[in-house]
């Protein structure tokens, strides 16, 4: 059983009196500690596709099922639920609270889990420590660095131990040397704390750092050059 | 089940200091708005409290059937007070002594020293009789008037629209031709009576060349024993009298004054609209410069109530800040200011009530402004918002 299961995803979106659709019956399959980098190019629904992943935008047709759950399925309020239990977003600019430290910033998704607060400071600071920041949990996002806002949101992503990870272009926004850094730390994500991870990108050479780049074009997904099939991918 | 669905405490807080300047002139504007609420509610109060404080209603107020509701137009005969004496039962009295006060009452112009042009005030020709029917008038200083002099309210001065030195005691005020030397202070529990200007009651006639009273105040031993007194009045139809209780008589002066309250009400509305307009405005402010973070919040699985809840508690924060510095000035500047009308003087009051309705109109202020602009940021698509900038 895959722990992601897309099967023929639609979505269309109004523009005035024409209709996008960006997604026609896409079906993907993503198992357990899989790092999987989507690639396309602009407009070819690749940021889409992570989204309808991550319960933050809704399918017009077809079915996703993350962990057992078709999060198609959910109200609003009960998919917001299942976000903070089950995603770990990282966003291109970060998207750190600015009236918040490094350290609020980083607990923000364990406030919204039954924990005692004693749990919730052990795992903020084990979340810290991984992305080697501990020396700057104090700090607010205007006190950091680019490089050093996106590993606060990767803590924060990582924080809650969800079920997926999902990276939207995490490395848009930094130059070479902080991507090389963000990259690595992604990587150890994925290996060293066994954390599912599907990353998009519009950078072949960042894509290639994933164990599997996954290519998505007009609704059709390829890999290694060949079109793929939900089988096979789960296969892999 | 999730343990915590809400946003913590100190981002709303700080939030309020994300722009200094704009959260301090949103306050400025809140205060203001909540200090002119305050004001029109002391207003109110106050013009309630001196009517009602004015009348008890032990007292029955005997003066001429043709004089309607306003005895400075009443002229009713010198006997009447012993006449009333002779043939009511149930006028309290201690010592042989009757509670029955005759009086002359007018409204005259009244000149102090330094004043250019003299300036409407109340006097009343009392005997001392008048202390023990109007139990709540308490000499505060000096002596009870004697031939030439006179005593005066604590708020006369501001019904004359004089300087409250101009009334010390030893001053001197003049009207009708006749200058009386001020013998004593007095107040009367914030009831009508603190504007008017006592004088003896002989003194006062002699001087205005009058052998009639404007009205016989009596006090009862109950309340039920003033029909008595209707009854009397009723029946000496050659006297052309009326008995109406003290508080019945100032109940009706309050009807007169109406108007005045709803229109203090509806200010307080129109002010609390124009504050609401200034709340919504920095609230879409605020929200519109916020709506990445707001659905980055979202995208992290704050339900959109909570960030709702956030949003509100911001505004509500600065409006009740707003509040605070609005009572504490509205105690130190407005409480006990000193306002002239037809019936004399009155003070504004800044009390529980008023503080309480402030407050009200700050949290209405802080919710009816945030709510709009937050359910408006809350409706945008997470996918959306979370790209804008």
């Amino acid at each position: 059983m895959s722990l992601v299961n897309v099967t023929n995803v639609t979505k269309e979106f109004a523009n005035g009196e024409e209709t996008i659709r960006p997604l026609d019956g896409v079906s993907l399959s993503i198992d357990e500690g899989d790092f999987i980098s989507l690639m396309g190019a602009s407009g070819s629904g690749k940021s889409t596709l992570l989204n309808l992943i991550a319960g933050i935008d809704q399918v017009t047709s077809g079915q996703i099922e993350v962990a057992g759950t078709d999060i198609t399925k959910l109200s609003r309020g009960k998919l917001a639920d299942w976000r903070a239990r089950h995603i770990g977003y990282i966003f291109q600019t970060h998207n750190l609270i600015p009236v918040l430290t490094a350290y609020e910033n980083v607990e923000l998704p364990l406030l919204l889990l039954p924990m005692s607060a004693a749990e919730r400071r052990k795992r903020v600071e084990i979340a810290l420590e991984a992305v080697d920041l501990t020396s700057r949990a104090s700090h607010y996002p205007r006190q950091m660095s680019g490089g050093q806002e996106q590993r606060v949101g990767i803590a924060r992503a990582i924080v809650a131990n969800p079920t997926v990870v999902v990276a939207d272009e995490p490395t848009g926004s930094l130059d070479d040397e902080t991507t090389e850094q963000i990259l690595h730390l992604l990587e150890r994500v994925n290996n060293e704390l066994g954390m599912t991870l599907l990353l998009v990108t519009h950078e072949a050479d960042v894509g290639a750092r994933a164990k599997r780049q996954i290519r998505l074009e007009h609704s059709h997904l390829f890999e290694q050059g060949k079109e793929i099939k939900t089988a096979q991918l789960r296969m892999a | 089940m999730l343990s915590q669905r809400f946003l913590p405490w100190d981002y709303g807080v700080r939030n309020l200091f994300r722009r200094p300047m704009r959260s301090a002139l949103t306050l400025g504007g809140l205060t203001i708005v909540i200090l002119l609420v305050l004001v029109v509610v002391g207003f109110i109060r106050g013009l309630e409290k001196s009517l009602s404080a004015t009348g008890n209603p032990h007292v029955v107020l005997v003066y001429s059937l043709s004089s309607a509701a306003d005895v400075e137009n009443s002229s009713i005969p010198a006997r009447t007070p012993s006449l009333i004496s002779a043939s009511v039962e149930g006028v309290s009295r201690q010592q042989g002594v009757e509670f029955v006060s005759p009086e002359l009452y007018l409204g005259t112009r009244i000149s102090t020293a330094n004043m250019t042009e003299p300036g409407m005030g109340l006097v009343r020709g009392v005997t001392t009789t008048a202390a023990l029917v109007r139990d709540h008038v308490q000499l505060v200083e000096g002596t009870w008037p004697q031939t030439g002099e006179v005593m005066v309210g604590r708020l006369a001065h501001s019904k004359l629209g004089a300087d409250e030195e101009d009334l010390a005691i030893g001053q001197q005020v003049t009207f009708d031709g006749q200058t009386w030397t001020i013998s004593g202070h007095f107040t009367a529990a914030g009831s009508a009576f603190e504007s008017e200007i006592w004088a003896p009651l002989a003194d006062l006639q002699t001087t205005l060349k009058r052998q009639d009273l404007s009205l016989v105040a009596v006090r009862m031993d109950s309340p039920d024993a003033i029909a008595d007194v209707d009854l009397f009045c009723r029946e000496r139809i050659d006297l052309e009298l009326k008995a109406v209780s003290e508080s019945a008589y100032y109940a009706s002066l309050q009807k007169h004054y109406k108007p005045v309250r709803m229109l203090g009400w509806l200010v307080v509305a129109l002010v609390a609209g124009s504050g609401i307009f200034a709340g919504l405005n920095t609230m879409y402010g605020a929200v519109v410069g916020r709506i990445r973070e707001l659905a980055t919040l979202q995208a992290i699985g704050f339900r959109r109530r909570a960030i709702l809840l956030t949003l509100i508690q911001e505004a509500t924060l600065l409006a009740c800040a707003g509040a605070l510095v609005a009572c504490v000035v509205g105690l130190f500047l407005v409480d006990g200011a000193a306002v002239r009308f037809t019936m004399g003087a009155f003070m504004l009051k800044v009390d529980s009530v008023g503080i309480a309705i402030a407050c009200g109109v700050a949290v209405l202020l802080g919710f009816v402004g945030a709510l709009p602009p937050a359910v408006k940021a809350m409706r945008m698509p997470v996918v959306e918002a979370i790209k804008s900038i």
